[in-house]
């Protein structure tokens, strides 16, 4: 699916910029060295919106930085062009990082904000220093060397603009393709999921940053030959808004977006309105707004939607659930008899939101190799509890162990990378991945695809590499989500109301893949559901929560005749005497 | 000491314009969650229009005629950006269209005025005199926009707490789908607050016309502010954006007076990530907004 | 009357109600019970246009509303009490009623159509001038009941009213919703808790995992054990009771 839209952009790349100068055309030759040095920073402002899920209105800025840097060293400074380009590139790196701060405490539209400022700062900036800048003047750099055509009409400065441009489109296909590249992608879709999958967003929003700025300075450094002369009035907010509207009218997300957005923004106006430069500005604010009403998804994600509704017809392969339980590489799983250790202790734990007593002195012992279910009235505190344990939520008081050593104090990425799983009561399947890479996205905690259980669904392989989840039902992404849990190799699951929304029979086959893991590949589960009939049926062990309090404790037959259990749920009065 | 009236004197008179524009930003917000990027242009829209319609010296009886005018003709203006923001919000999913649609609006105006005036900045004056105050000569537009952002306070005031619809504009910020349930019919009424939004910066841009800047790339300027001073305030409350203007204004004004005035912009800047880095919630705000 | 026809909704991908049917006449009162999860409120929020439906009919007095947005839903005569005792907690008590009589129009007199709730629930008047957030747990359901009340609906849904509220104010709120039914409204409850409403529900049903499990008259049920096996999950289509 991606790979036309990849070998497309570049094409388009190479094409124009060897087709201009080939036929000679100074003007149009120019032009796409400008136009192509923006789809590089589209392509990077792309992959920061996309596969990281940043809102960033200032990569103007980080453009315009590297680009007068550059300036300065080389034409104000007489270093060479080298040690401007370098110079550029780091002084992008560290604007970058400043966006990044933010981000790690404000997201969405706030960040926004906070980058659109800095966008119409910067050109300020530039003017109030120009001692150092040359201010309004602007830096003219000659570079013949560089921008003298060669061979075929091309200079030195067009095959460094043609390269990096398609340097920029196979990095962001490939990163996309790597482990980080799909852990970016989770952490932007759902933070939270991400983090029990061991990944820690903040980390990657800083990678995501980073790299955005590196392709940016990158451009903004080869903006000096392609132009000859940099002035703060080229990197007025303009810009930036410019860049962000390009990947928003190419298809937020689409690989050969950007190289479509940068074309229509700013080759229709530069063509058809060549002669009235002031409209330019009205053209791309119309057409933004236009696609935003008319195509939401852009330009290219229009054509992939339709593309994808005509396949959708098509049936792909149901995650086959018996291929994994009859696996006999599933089988060696369990080496461990289960033992009487306790792989998870809650002590004491208490927790509280504003006036509600969520968690009031909770104490929980899961024996490993079990399988424990948790029960209880809607708001007694359930899922809090789950949320506890995986690390998502600070406790007031209290502490929990797992396998003995204390974990209440460790952030959840971390937990997850001791073996601590769980699910969610809305299955976290990630729709811009393929099926497969949802799996993988589990094994990619351990550092390896080399996964058993990859093995043992390898047949499906290629049907599930070529679609993604949404044509997957419910149930089918229940169990995704599950086995993707099992794929991380966790040994304590925590699974938040599984059964929700799966129909009786779904609810069977459920049963026997909780068995599954606790039987053949010795897992310790926590189970809090709120259908009893699946409960009695595969826990060992049962705890009810009501109001942030255990109330009973036991073996399944236990608690089904505990009258106070039985009044719990029924809210009848008359319950044991029946 | 002179000095210091001076900045506290003229940055609560821009501080005010500030505190319009985030209370505009508001009226919006409370109902769909949406922060309207346009809001500057549409400040600077106003202003325009006291260029266009007031004589080089004019008299104060066409101003108290087109005051009301300029308010009504932005709010016509701001009901079909609405109209158009809400319109992808209600049938896709994408939740986040405004941050483009809106933006795009800001772009549109700037061009149009682009095109129309060139790069030239307008200026405006006002009918009024300016006066005396503790030995500082105070330009009338700083003393008026004061004025109208204390008296758009308590007209807010009044239409959030007494007036029906105003009541069912504050019912759909504090429980849309209890509100729903009431049979408030909540897309009109946020095509209301965006109305409403623009009778605020048409009349504070009219007012404040001779003060700010009316050209065609100032408008990103006062929405940064604007925002800013709604964050400091605290999203959604007036009060907040009113205490946060002033602030913003006169800190701003300070570090105009002190560096230059090209570092104005770097202060709100840095203004505006200290808050959130700090108490993103802000002075007055509820730590969790909701949205649409 | 409101009648439910084949009833199917989610939330996202996720199905919840699996094929719902129901009617609630006028002048009686349908409880629905069924235990945590079993998709009560999904069915009064798909009934109330909150949800959208992904198959089956919502008919109220034979006009076919299915997937009309909640607040016409609620202009064409059905209310939803949402659970959770929800009022607009920063408007007075005065404004909290007069948002729930405003679709209707001027010419109401707010004093008259009042009277009725103030007679019941006396506290409100009291605390007319009090802001919502101000009221106990109890008076705050007393107003939703209340706001809901003065919109004069044909058919009144109402999420869990008991939820939440101490067991001396629940009887008086329950006594509020028989006199309203005996006054010619089709009244719908659900509840959790299965002795909350049943003696004064005409009709009951009960809900399990998106289905309605067992109906009848609330005589007939009181007496059926099947209620509270559906409810504890206990022996039901054959299965062993444990594993």
């Amino acid at each position: 699916m991606a790979r036309w839209q990849l070998v497309l952009g570049i094409l388009g790349v190479a094409i124009s910029i060897v087709l201009p100068a080939l036929l000679g055309s100074a003007y149009w030759a120019h032009n796409f060295l400008v136009v192509n040095l923006f789809v590089t920073v589209a392509v990077m402002q792309n992959m920061l919106l996309a596969d990281a899920g940043q809102v960033s209105f200032g990569q103007g800025a980080l453009f315009g930085l590297a680009a007068t840097t550059t300036g300065i060293v080389t034409g104000l400074w007489g270093y060479g062009y080298g040690a401007g380009f370098v110079a550029g590139i780091a002084a992008a790196l560290v604007l970058g990082l400043l966006f990044a701060l933010p981000a790690l405490r404000v997201q969405g539209y706030y960040l926004g904000f906070v980058t659109l400022s800095a966008a119409v700062v910067f050109p300020q900036l530039l003017v109030a220093f120009d001692s150092l800048t040359n201010g309004i003047n602007g830096i003219t750099v000659s570079l013949p060397g560089l921008t003298q055509a060669g061979r075929a009409g091309l200079s030195w400065t067009s095959l460094l603009v043609m390269a990096t441009t398609i340097a920029a489109l196979l990095g962001h296909a490939a990163l996309r393709g790597t482990g980080t590249g799909r852990r970016m992608r989770v952490a932007s879709v759902s933070p939270e999921a991400a983090m029990t999958l061991g990944i820690a967003p903040g980390r990657l929003r800083f990678l995501a940053f980073t790299l955005a700025a590196l392709g940016t300075g990158i451009a903004g450094a080869l903006y000096v030959p392609v132009l000859g002369f940099v002035s703060p009035y080229a990197f007025r907010v303009d810009l930036s808004i410019f860049f962000f509207f390009s990947v928003i009218v190419g298809g937020s997300g689409e690989l050969a977006g950007p190289v479509i957005g940068v074309w229509i923004l700013y080759l229709v106006p530069n063509a058809i309105l060549a002669q009235l430069s002031v409209y330019r500005l009205l053209a791309y604010g119309m057409v933004a707004l236009l696609i935003m009403l008319a195509f939401p998804d852009g330009v290219v994600g229009s054509v992939v939607k339709a593309l994808r509704r005509r396949q959708m017809r098509a049936q792909i392969a149901p995650i086959d659930l018996a291929a994994v339980l009859q696996d006999e590489n599933a089988q060696a799983r369990n080496t461990a008899a289960p033992t009487a250790a306790a792989a998870i202790t809650v002590q004491g734990a208490r927790k509280r939101f504003d006036r509600l007593l969520a968690l009031s002195d909770v104490d929980l012992t899961v024996a490993a190799g079990r399988v424990h279910g948790l029960v209880g009235p809607n708001g007694s505190g359930k899922t809090t509890l789950l949320n506890v344990i995986s690390g998502l939520i600070r406790l007031d008081g209290g502490e929990v162990r797992l396998h003995g050593a204390v974990s209440s104090r460790l952030p959840a990425h971390r937990l997850a990378a001791l073996g601590l799983g769980r699910t969610f009561q809305t299955p976290r399947v990630f729709e811009d991945m393929s099926i497969w890479q949802n799996l993988e996205i589990g094994a990619d905690l351990r550092g390896t695809r080399n996964h058993w259980l990859l093995h043992a669904l390898q047949r499906f392989r290629p049907a599930w590499t070529g679609n993604r989840p949404d044509l997957l039902a419910h149930a089918q992404r229940r169990v995704l989500e599950t086995l993707r849990m099992v794929a991380t190799d966790a040994d304590i699951l925590l699974l938040d109301e599984p059964a929700a929304g799966l129909s009786a029979e779904e609810r069977r086959d459920f049963a026997t893949l909780i068995r599954f893991l606790r039987d053949r590949l010795g897992k310790t589960i926590l189970l809090v559901e709120h259908d009893l009939h699946l409960v009695w049926r595969v826990a060992d062990r049962i705890s009810v929560l009501d109001a942030g309090q255990i109330v009973a404790e036991g073996a399944p037959a236990e608690i089904a005749d505990n009258p106070r259990v039985r009044a719990l749920f029924t809210g009848a009065a008359d319950a044991a005497g029946r | 000491m002179q000095d210091a009236l001076i900045v506290l004197v003229h940055g609560a008179g821009i501080g005010a314009v500030f505190a319009l524009i985030g209370m505009s930003f508001n009226v919006v917000f409370n109902s769909s969650g949406i922060l309207n990027f346009a809001q500057g242009n549409m400040l600077v829209l106003g202003g325009l229009f006291a260029f266009l319609v007031l004589p080089s010296s004019p008299g104060i009886g066409p101003w108290f005629v087109f005051l009301p005018a300029s308010a009504l003709l932005m709010a016509a203006l701001l009901a079909v950006q609405g109209y158009l923001t809400l319109l992808p919000l209600r049938s896709s999913v994408e939740q986040h269209s405004w941050l483009i649609t809106t933006l795009a609006a800001s772009v549109i105006i700037g061009a149009v005025l682009l095109i129309f005036q060139g790069t030239a900045q307008q200026t405006v004056r006002s009918p009024f005199p300016s006066f005396w105050f503790l030995g500082t000569r105070v330009p009338a537009p700083y003393a008026l926009s004061l004025l109208l952002a204390l008296v758009w306070f308590g007209l807010l005031r009044w239409f959030h707490t007494r007036a029906l619809t105003g009541l069912a504009i504050s019912a759909i910020a504090q429980d849309l789908d209890a509100a729903r349930a009431a049979g408030i019919r909540v897309h009109r009424l946020q095509i209301l607050a965006f109305a409403i939004s623009g009778l605020i910066v048409g009349s504070a841009g009219f007012v404040a016309a001779p003060v700010i800047a009316i050209a065609n790339d100032s408008g990103v300027s006062y929405v940064l502010h604007g925002f800013v001073a709604a964050v400091i305030g605290g999203l959604g409350s007036d009060l907040g954006a009113l205490v946060g203007g002033l602030l913003v204004g006169m800190i701003s004004m300070y570090a105009a007076y002190t560096y230059g005035g090209e570092f104005q912009d770097a202060v709100s800047l840095a203004l505006l990530v200290a808050v959130l880095m700090g108490r993103p919630e802000g002075l007055f705000g509820r730590p969790a907004a909701r949205r649409v | 009357m409101l009648r439910v026809a084949d009833l199917h909704a989610g939330y996202g991908r996720v199905p919840v109600l699996r094929g719902i049917d129901l009617a609630a006449r006028p002048g009686e009162i349908l409880l629905i019970l069924g235990p945590n999860g079993a998709g009560k409120s999904t069915l009064l929020r798909t009934i109330a246009g909150f949800i959208r439906p992904t198959a089956g009919r919502v008919e109220l007095d034979g006009r076919d509303i299915t997937g009309t947005a909640p607040e016409e839903v609620t202009r064409a005569g059905l209310r939803l009490v949402l659970d959770g005792h929800r009022v607009f907690p920063r408007l007075t008590v005065r404004d909290n009623l007069r948002l729930g009589v405003a679709f209707r129009g001027r010419q109401f007199d707010f004093g008259t159509i009042v009277a009725p709730v103030f007679e019941v629930f006396p506290i409100l008047r009291d605390k007319l001038h009090a802001q919502a957030r101000d009221l106990s747990g109890g008076q705050q359901q007393m107003l939703a009941l209340a706001q809901a009340f003065v919109a004069q609906p044909k058919v009144l849904l109402c999420d869990e009213p008991s939820l939440g509220l101490a067991q001396a104010l629940i009887p008086p709120i329950l006594a509020f919703l028989r006199r309203w039914a005996a006054q010619g409204t089709a009244v719908v409850i659900v509840e959790q808790q299965i002795e909350v409403a049943l003696d004064i529900a005409d009709q009951v049903a009960i809900m399990e995992r998106g289905a309605i499990q067992l109906a009848g008259t609330a005589a007939e049920l009181k007496r059926d054990k099947r209620v509270q096996e559906i409810y504890l999950g206990l022996g039901e289509r054959g299965e062993p009771l444990m594993p």
